[in-house]
């Protein structure tokens, strides 16, 4: 008598391809799947509850520990928010070093990103080309804020330093130095006939699952939805700048690929107009008052994370801590198609689809 | 050798194949942990890293430790685990990965076994070791081992097919089944060697053979990233150590066996170059198809399991039955 | 075909290029100058304004003051000062706070311990530990002369 069994895996949380502490609870019959439950809050630490209790100065520094593989644009979306909600006028030079700053983290970000999905993939090399180009990144703002990984680099109403003597030029030499390794790594893998084997027409769904499912960044960019807060919902200096959003036409894992290495591409162009224009040295924090007692109110501030939008809703009752605090983390949002992306894959697309997605666990769990 | 292996079995005689045999395993064995050593090295250098240098001058020893770190760790049996076949696959897994290097000639005079059926012996007794890996698998009662044995059992018998037909090829062109009459019946000129007149044969035997080997890109029964560890995930300490050296034992086996099939075996790539002993020339042979192994793996990614059975069934066995046709073609035609 | 062959000649080239790491625990890291490690603490500067215990987000610095024993001057000395380095972020806000910089960050990073206990520093650890004091401490978030409020 034969009969066949579904089998119940636990994928996760300690799973080298889940990012962290990331569990899917998976129904396979054979190596297909025919439902996924995905389990998270292994990471959670209450970011937001904490926040509830501790001055918006103290705030971001917790705000790194959320999508800690680019922190400079939570570090950033708390201080807009809070400048927005307070109108205060940012110093032009500390605004440009936060956006020399963001962009060169979504430089490192994607980088990130392009090395794990590879390792993901099955192939080793490349996480160790991206992870030597990201260093220098990591250099270049541990010279400026003292920290690799955790910033806390922007303030209210500035920044905490100006650029060191000298930093700025090492931007500038990074920038054809990293448009000569982009082309390495097409050269590695982009155009293996194996990888695009693994990653074309996987995981893929239409431009209106993915506004549905309420996906931003590359993961609605890859449905041909043309969709970037900086260009949309120009913040930060943004709209001084010419760049192009790509944008992919099949929604699957190859055109997220395709999107977010172009994207790195694109930040050099931002970062060499910044460089160009960059403004003489002047003061790096504006006029904030002692205590930052933003006015009683609500503010939603979005701004385009290398991930998606990434939102700060703040409630304030004019104390100097928040009533509510709420990011919108796009990990978290993004990760809402994952289950109905998995029926009917296979194991090894489980793999594939959520590296894709690019979801950090710190930032999903909060 | 040869007049040794023909003489009646006498218990002298018994007692030097035994030695002869201990001679192989420990090369055997010092080739797994250099060849693991080279692999960490040259992966290293592949990715802009050192490798291993802490242990013994330039790291040499890091293996060694490595081995010693796994011969002296608990050994784990799960609770559920089937006992009996738990311990048995690991053996399963290793005997044939050694009985298998007794037909492989390395140089004319220096062989273990003249068998005229060598090819064939090769083929069937590489195969055992799926089974010992299903067994694994599936006695480990895990769900990863489970399907990561499952995946090797298909992966395996799929690819051994194309793997039998590229070399038929060849054996059409010697004539013969025994390992040292194919190598004798290469040219002295590198381009009469096999590789070059069986070209397609020769491509999908170094297919077929990565992915006998289960190494990347064919890497989906241990794949890491997705199943863990694959069917050894529940195996530990020495038992473990075991499907690692049985795995490298056939690297050996298979560097060796294109080296005799397709390269020539120990004869120069030119006639003038024999002032090099023969051996020296199957030692650099063999040492590039690791080196090969080991490269592919520092830059490929891993298939799937569904476009891996299709490459196997699609592409792979139909190139190989086309392979023997032409092959058979060619001597029809030309050499009659 | 070509896609792989490409890949295989990077990995080729990088067989023989230069190697990127470094050898750590052999080669001490230079960090950079605003390098944000293990703070140093200067007892004789410290005027027990409290503005780093209130500051710190993680609340892992706790001091005591006592009296001036000098009965000439007026204010309060620092007693006691420790920080816990199990909850320490690190985050810089305390000696961005800190009016008469007695509290400093240095280049030290290395915080690996085999015991909890070992992670919780006090003011003779912390003012002894003055190796690479960071020079530019940048007190951006400091009160202005007279003190904290």
């Amino acid at each position: 008598m034969i009969r066949t069994e579904e089998l119940l895996l636990n994928v996760g949380p300690q799973h080298p391809s889940t990012h962290g502490v990331f569990r899917i609870i998976v129904k396979l019959d054979g190596e297909v799947i025919t439902e996924a439950t995905p389990v998270m809050g292994y990471l959670h630490r209450g970011t937001e509850k904490l926040a509830e209790n501790l001055t918006y100065t103290q705030i971001i520094p917790y705000t790194d520990r959320m999508d800690y593989v680019a922190a400079m644009t939570n570090n950033y979306v708390l201080c807009y928010a809070v400048e927005s909600m307070m109108g205060l006028e940012v110093p032009e030079r500390a605004e440009y070093l936060r956006l020399v700053v963001m962009e060169l983290q979504r430089i490192a970000s994607h980088l990130v990103w392009w090395g794990t999905y590879l390792l993901d993939i099955g192939a080793m090399s490349p996480f160790l080309y991206a992870f030597r180009d990201r260093e220098k990144i990591i250099d270049l703002f541990n010279e400026l804020c003292g920290a690799r990984l955790t910033y806390n680099y922007m303030r209210v109403g500035g920044v905490k330093w100006d650029a060191p003597e000298g930093w700025l030029d090492k931007v500038r030499d990074l920038i054809p130095y990293m448009e000569e390794k982009l082309k390495e790594y097409d050269r590695l893998v982009s155009g293996n006939e194996i990888f695009l084997a693994r990653i074309r027409g996987v995981g893929a769904y239409d431009a209106q699952t993915a506004i549905g499912y309420g996906l931003s960044g590359a993961n609605l960019r890859c449905t041909g939805v043309d969709w970037d807060l900086r260009k949309n919902a120009p913040y930060s200096l943004y709209d001084r700048f010419e760049f192009e959003v790509p944008t992919g036409e099949r929604g699957d894992c190859h055109d997220r690929y395709r999107i977010r290495l172009e994207e790195i591409r694109q930040s050099l162009h931002i970062l060499r107009q910044a460089m160009a224009q960059f403004p003489e040295p002047g003061p790096t924090m504006g006029k904030v008052p002692r205590v930052i007692r933003p006015p009683a109110g609500e503010i939603y501030a979005a701004i385009e994370s290398p991930r998606g939008e990434l939102g700060c809703h703040i409630v304030s009752r004019g104390k100097a801590e928040p009533y509510r605090l709420k990011f919108r983390r796009p990990s978290f949002v993004n990760l809402q198609i994952l289950p109905k992306l998995l029926v009917g894959e296979t194991m090894t697309n489980l793999i594939t689809i959520l590296g894709g997605i690019d979801i950090v666990v710190g930032e999903v769990d909060c | 050798m040869g007049d040794l292996l023909r003489e009646p079995l006498t218990a002298g005689n018994a007692l030097l194949f035994l030695l002869a045999a201990a001679g192989l395993l420990l090369i055997v064995l010092g080739f797994v942990t250099y060849a693991i050593y080279f692999e960490r090295r040259v992966i290293g250098w592949m990715q802009l890293r050192v490798g291993p240098n802490r242990v013994g001058p330039l790291g040499l020893l890091q293996t060694v430790a490595d081995i010693f770190k796994l011969l002296i760790k608990e050994d784990t049996i799960p609770r559920k685990a089937d006992r009996a076949l738990f311990v048995l696959a690991p053996v399963l897994a290793y005997v044939p990965a050694f009985a298998v290097l007794a037909v492989i000639p390395y140089t004319s005079g220096l062989y273990f076994a003249d068998l005229n059926v060598g090819l064939l012996y090769y083929v069937a007794l590489s195969s055992m070791t799926t089974l010992a890996i299903v067994l694994g698998g599936w006695a480990s009662n895990n769900k990863y081992a489970l399907l990561g044995g499952m995946r090797s059992a298909a992966q395996m018998i799929s690819y051994e097919v194309p793997l039998v037909m590229s070399v038929v090829g060849v054996v059409m062109l010697s004539g013969s089944m025994n390992l040292r009459s194919i190598v004798a019946a290469q040219g002295d000129w590198f381009w009469q060697w096999h590789f070059l007149p069986q070209l397609i044969g020769f491509a999908i035997f170094v297919v077929a053979s990565v992915s006998e080997l289960n190494r990347t890109p064919f890497d989906l029964p241990e794949a890491e990233s997705e199943l863990v560890a694959g069917y050894h995930v529940e195996y530990s300490g020495f038992r473990f150590a075991f499907f690692m050296l049985t795995e490298y034992v056939y690297v050996y086996a298979i560097a060796a066996l294109t080296t005799v099939l397709f390269l020539g075996g120990w004869h120069p790539p030119a006639p003038f170059l024999d002032i090099v002993p023969g051996l020296i020339w199957f030692v650099l042979k063999f040492a590039l198809v690791v080196f090969v192994l080991f490269w592919l793996r520092a830059t490929f990614p891993r298939l799937r399991v569904d476009q891996l059975m299709g490459f196997g069934w699609k592409v792979l066995l139909p190139l190989a039955l086309l392979n023997i046709f032409v092959t058979a073609a060619y001597m029809e035609l030309w050499i009659k | 075909m070509k896609g792989m062959l490409q890949g295989l000649g990077v990995t080729l080239k990088a067989l023989t290029s230069k190697k990127v790491t470094t050898s750590y625990p052999d080669e001490p890291l230079q960090m950079p100058d605003r390098f944000r490690g293990i703070q140093y603490f200067i007892p004789d500067l410290c005027i027990v304004c409290n503005q780093c215990v209130r500051v710190c987000p993680t609340d892992c610095i706790t001091l005591t003051g006592k009296p001036n024993p000098d009965p000439e001057k007026k204010g309060k000395v620092i007693e006691t000062y420790d920080i816990q380095f199990e909850t320490c972020i690190l985050c810089d806000l305390c000696t961005e706070v800190c009016p008469t910089e007695a509290i400093v960050m240095t280049n030290q990073f290395e915080l690996a311990a085999y015991s909890r206990d070992e992670l919780f520093k006090d003011m003779h650890w912390l003012s002894a530990n003055d190796k690479q004091v960071r020079a530019d401490n940048n007190p951006i978030g400091a009160p202005g002369k007279g003190g904290g409020k």
